[in-house]
């Protein structure tokens, strides 16, 4: 029976009960009964804390004795002490503090109450959620004044204990003064009492209770994580990525090398058209060149060029380049890269095209302000089979004293220069990246301590070893301060600068330069063999003469069986790393019975799962297809869905429950206690759960009629007649082969236990009986016919109310409500209406009054007046199809109250 | 050069308890093989990675529940395959003559363009054979199927098996993925690639949320 609908009849609109659970305070020795209701009001929640009378139905059953917000001051703690084990089916002890106030509670087993403190976690962390946000409880204040006045019980308030909390205290020192007191009680409920319930700020809250909470919140709500959804999914980039780097880990598999030749040249042309062929320079080499790098430095030197990066000398110096390449091959020119006047020309040899691919330029400016292109660098890269080439031409910074200079215009290129990467999801690409590395250029060092006659006398003497001592370039290397890595060949050729233009005679101008190797060829990179590195004096155009080499580098090419074979199992590897990593769990039991299972009576079962996959594991209970829960109402997991961390394990408790709306169906074998859970782990296996059970049918749960026609108890009865009857009462005009009986037996052996032995009972129909002595009580009306019932009057009294609770269509049926209401107020227009009723629905009802009516003969003793059993009797006989209204609910008391005082008028 | 992009399918492998579904997986994934019969309660799943036609094909592929009592729910999982798998146990008539039960099953309710194949397991155990190769080949015929008689123990047409019906699954969905190819740019294809799972597999946004069936 849901008991939060007593306790919303006492709310105000906006508030609302979510959930009520009836448990025991504890007090030292001294349990009472009290009724919880978790009710929320503009999304503030309190617990509010009733006395009640039996079992709650109406507001008039409760009285408010406590509120208890939930703010941060509040706490609930699962208690147990040592010498209770934790045993499954026993009863939940929770504390439950609030500022300094504490109460200790006892619930009773069950998912409900599991629902209960779920409920009231949840609420709980909401409000931490967002401690900035202080809730008022506004909506309470009126309650600390009412909860005195209220009570329509009859027995004094106890006070719950004088440790159970200052409030009650206060209440009981409330109680105790008289009407003078009133005045300063509002006052105080609105400024001592407010200010001791308010909630204190964030700060002041104890430590130790922040962690109680926080591993109360841990163990019973599951936290949806992220991150082991994060874990467990399969990125697919990832795996493309992972591919990648196997494969460049193995290339030694499934590559061999193989020679290409690369024709580099360099020329810095002093701004001059091309004025005489450059095949001198281009092709004196015996063999065509698989490759052409050419660059160019000062190709144009006009402020056009400079300014707008335009100028017609680029197509000529293209042009003449061209017609120079070797004859005896066809070249393609795949690409050419400028910045004003520095150029890079790449050809690639015809037959070679169809294996270069990822083919990108870029440019860094390092002159004027650092960033302007009269110097700087021009830089192509490409692939070529499998091995990643970089060629890069710059034209460093002048001057001789400015050595340093040109080294940090080396560093700036070197870190400036990123190529786009050929996947987003790698970093750029720099020079170093690649596997070979061709520097040409200007790059402007110079001989230095000496002067221009010394040197000009070591080069007429051919002493060039003795020079390279001198050379600017040489010495910095060997510093190791600028082209680190870097290898150049040996330099036998007289430096390439500075000429009188036209000719081979050293510059004659009045500035009369030193000679310099100011034009070089570097490499960086495995298995590169020099050719030839040498000037050409017959090009007489610039003040510079060209400079050539020619490399041989082994390159990385694919057999492509290997690859093929180091792919797969590459992807091999990886599908079985993925396989590994897709969650999975084991399960301790793979199937579940429950054996004799009983009308209201729960039986639990402990699911053990272990996280035995390689990644933490998120799992849920899912739907079955056409069902609209994960399982059939008589069953609950708990929890139903949650998080394993690798390795770790949870364990769920599967509960079977049968209630008045699944009794039916299983009491006449048209379902049976049979259910697969479907339980499912995200991004991974599902498991099918079996749970099976045999139902033991109970006359809870079973129609006045079915009962009608059976003399045996229920148990005693072969299913197929069971079926066979609720058939019948479709039918209603089956023939029927026995006379049946008048009332059930069941509610005859009830009553007529009542009559003899309760009839003088203080208090009977409102107080709660045990729940134990109920599971005797039903046994017994379900397997044999006893002279007497077991248990205390009170229980008996509570069994027959949940007999006619549990009834599949109530003493007066469904069809017949509205007639009901409409002739209330009429005491023979309702007896007309009872007279209409099915003839078994009908000596129910007459029975059930009568019997009523001599209980009130005693109201001296038991304590009863007509307003009490109409309105305990009304809500079970005269039961709406829908939802009742408080209008429709006082009719129905007003019907049945006809009824009640009938004998005596 | 062409940048290489992933389609994934979803294959199942259906068939009586017993007949080897279990096995035929572990044999094409793992390359393993483990006598013991410990029956699957559940829906289970592995992938692979397959190269057909120059296009990288990740496979998932699903192992179901034989056991009678299940297959109320593993029926829900067969519209989410493109290719299914029938499997019968050659030493097993029963289990052969099942093989109509699940085809009626399929054909209600998987997608109507799903690829199916028969396969013959256990092709090992000659001296217990209760059904002749003829007999499936005849059976398929009259599906329209191919067919393979295999064994996850000797390890004998399971790969082929596994290609093929990728194969056809792949071919099925052509016209899908000529479509997607040509929409493929050098700037989109990236993101194309990372969107994997839309490919191929109608609705499946929608599946993503809780309770699927996936």
């Amino acid at each position: 029976m849901d008991q939060s609908v007593a306790i919303q009849e006492t709310l105000e609109r906006e508030e609302n009960c979510k959930i009520a659970v009836q448990c025991d305070v504890l007090f030292d020795d001294i349990a009472e009964s009290r009724l919880l209701g978790l009710v929320e009001s503009a999304e503030e929640h309190a617990i509010f804390i009733y006395t009640h009378r039996r079992m709650a139905i109406t507001a008039d059953d409760v009285s408010l004795e406590d509120v208890i917000p939930i703010c941060l001051d509040f706490a609930v703690v699962e208690v147990s002490s040592p010498e209770e084990l934790a045993v499954v089916g026993g009863d939940t002890r929770v504390r439950v503090s609030y500022q300094e106030e504490e109460l200790e509670l006892r619930l009773p087993f069950g998912s409900h109450s599991r629902l209960f403190l779920g409920e009231v976690n949840r609420a709980w962390s909401d409000v931490c959620k967002s401690p900035a946000q202080v809730p008022k409880f506004e909506w309470i204040n009126k309650y600390h004044k009412g909860t005195r006045g209220q009570g329509v019980v009859k027995q004094a308030l106890t006070p719950l204990s004088t440790t159970l909390n200052k409030l009650s205290q206060h209440r009981k020192t409330e109680k105790s003064s008289d009407k003078k007191g009133t005045s300063e009680r509002e006052k105080g409920s609105n400024s001592g009492t407010q200010k001791s319930r308010l909630p204190s700020s964030p700060e002041s809250q104890g430590i130790s209770s922040r962690e109680d909470r926080d591993d109360l919140v841990r163990s019973s709500s599951h936290t949806p994580s992220n991150k082991a959804q994060i874990l467990a999914m399969p990125q697919f980039g990832l795996r493309d990525n992972l591919i990648r780097c196997e494969l460049l880990k193995n290339e030694d598999l499934y590559t061999y090398l193989e020679d290409f030749s690369f024709f580099l040249g360099t020329y810095n042309v002093n701004g001059q058209p091309p004025k005489e062929s450059l095949s001198p320079w281009l092709s004196h080499t015996p063999n065509p060149p698989d490759m052409y790098c050419v660059g160019f430095q000062e190709l144009d030197l006009s402020k056009e060029a400079f300014f707008f990066n335009d100028t017609p000398k680029e197509m000529e110096w293209t042009k003449a380049v061209t017609e120079a390449l070797h004859p005896d091959a066809k070249y393609a020119l795949v690409k050419l890269v400028r910045l004003v006047g520095i150029m890079l020309i790449f050809y690639v040899k015809k037959e070679h095209a169809e294996f270069i691919s990822d083919v990108e330029a870029e440019t860094v400016g390092t002159g004027i302000m650092g960033r302007m292109g009269n110097k700087g660098a021009v830089a192509i890269r490409f692939r070529f089979h499998n091995s990643d080439i970089c060629v890069v031409n710059s034209h460093l910074a002048a001057h001789i004293e400015e050595y340093e200079r040109r080294n940090q215009d080396y560093k700036d290129i070197c870190s400036r220069l990123q190529f786009r990467p050929l996947d987003f999801t790698q970093p750029p690409l720099t020079i170093m990246k690649h596997d070979v590395i061709l520097w040409i250029g200007d790059l402007n060092y110079r001989i230095s301590d000496l002067d221009a006659d010394n040197v000009k006398e070591l080069i007429s003497k051919k002493e060039f070893e003795t020079l390279h001592s001198y050379d600017q370039l040489k010495r910095q290397i060997d510093e190791e301060a600028v082209f680190v890595g870097f290898v150049e060949g040996e330099i036998d050729f007289q430096p390439t600068y500075k000429y009188d233009t036209g000719s081979d005679l050293w510059d004659t101008s009045e500035k009369c330069r030193v000679p310099a190797w100011c034009d070089r060829i570097l490499w960086r990179g495995k298995n590169i063999k020099q050719q030839h590195y040498q000037s050409h004096m017959a090009l007489k155009t610039s003040d510079h003469k060209p400079v050539s080499s020619l490399l041989v580098a082994g390159i990385k090419r694919i057999n492509t069986e290997a690859y093929k074979k180091t792919f797969e199992e590459i992807v091999r590897n990886i599908d079985k790393m993925e396989n590994e990593c897709i969650p999975s769990v084991t399960l301790a039991k793979q199937e579940f019975h429950f054996k004799d299972v009983k009308y209201m009576q729960h039986q639990a079962a402990t699911l053990s799962l272990f996280n035995d996959g390689q990644v933490p594991c998120q799992f849920e209970f899912i739907q079955k297809p056409n069902e609209s829960t994960y399982c059939k109402p008589w069953l609950t997991a708990n929890p139903p869905k949650g998080f394993i961390a690798q390795g770790g394990s949870v364990e769920i408790e599967l509960e079977v429950f049968v209630n008045r709306s699944t009794a039916p169906d299983l009491n006449s074998g048209k379902e049976q206690i049979e259910d697969i859970l479907v339980l499912h782990l995200e991004r991974g296996k599902d498991y099918f759960i079996p749970v099976t059970g045999n139902y033991l049918p109970s006359c809870y749960g079973t129609s006045i009629h079915s009962l009608c026609h059976m003399r045996e108890p229920i148990q005693d009865m072969p299913q197929e007649t069971l079926r066979k009857l609720v058939e019948m009462s479709v039918k209603e005009n089956a023939a029927n082969t026995e006379k049946p009986l008048d009332i059930p037996k069941e509610l005859w052996m009830m009553v007529d236990h009542l009559f003899r032995n309760a009839i003088k009972q203080e208090d009977i129909f409102q107080q709660p009986g045990l729940r134990s002595e109920f599971a005797d009580i039903r046994d017994c009306l379900d397997t044999g016919m006893p002279d007497s019932l077991p248990g205390s009057n009170h229980s008996v009294a509570e069994a027959l109310l949940l007999f006619l609770d549990a009834l599949p269509e109530p003493v007066v049926p469904f069809s017949f409500y509205q007639q009901c209401l409409e002739s209330c107020s009429n005491a023979s227009q309702c007896e007309k209406t009872i007279s209409m009723l099915p003839q078994c629905h009908q000596n129910v009802f007459n029975y059930l009054a009568a019997f009523l009516r001599e209980l009130l003969k005693n109201s001296a003793v038991n304590r009863l007046d007509v307003n009490i059993l109409a309105t305990i009797f009304a809500s079970l006989l005269l039961r709406s199809p829908t939802k009742q209204d408080l209008a429709e609910k006082r009719k129905t008391q007003e019907f049945f109250q006809h009824f009640l005082t009938q004998g005596s008028t | 050069m062409a940048k290489q992009y992933d389609v994934l399918f979803r294959l199942l492998l259906l068939g009586d308890s017993g007949v080897g579904k279990t096995c035929l997986l572990c044999r094409f994934t793992d390359n393993e093989f483990h006598p013991s019969h410990i029956s699957t309660i559940g829906v289970d799943f592995k992938m692979k990675t397959l190269v057909i036609d120059g296009i990288k094909v990740r496979i998932q592929i699903w192992d179901t529940a034989g056991q009678e009592r299940y297959q109320t729910i593993t029926k829900q999982y067969y519209r989410r395959a493109q290719g299914i798998f029938l499997v019968y146990d050659i030493t097993s008539e029963r289990s052969f003559q099942h093989i109509m039960k699940w085809a009626s099953d399929v054909d209600e309710y998987a997608p109507d363009k799903v690829q199916k194949i028969l396969v013959g397991n256990k092709s090992d155990e000659v001296d217990k054979r209760q059904v002749a190769t003829e007999q499936g080949v005849k059976l398929a015929k009259a599906y329209g199927m191919d067919f393979f008689e295999t064994s996850a123990f000797t390890n004998h047409n399971i790969t082929e098996t596994f290609t093929r019906l990728a194969e056809q699954v792949l071919a099925a969905n052509k016209k899908d993925l000529d479509l997607l190819r040509m929409s493929i740019n050098d700037e989109i294809n990236l993101a194309a690639l990372e969107e994997e799972e839309g490919l191929l597999c109608d609705g499946a946004a929608g599946d993503q949320g809780k309770g699927c069936w996936c």
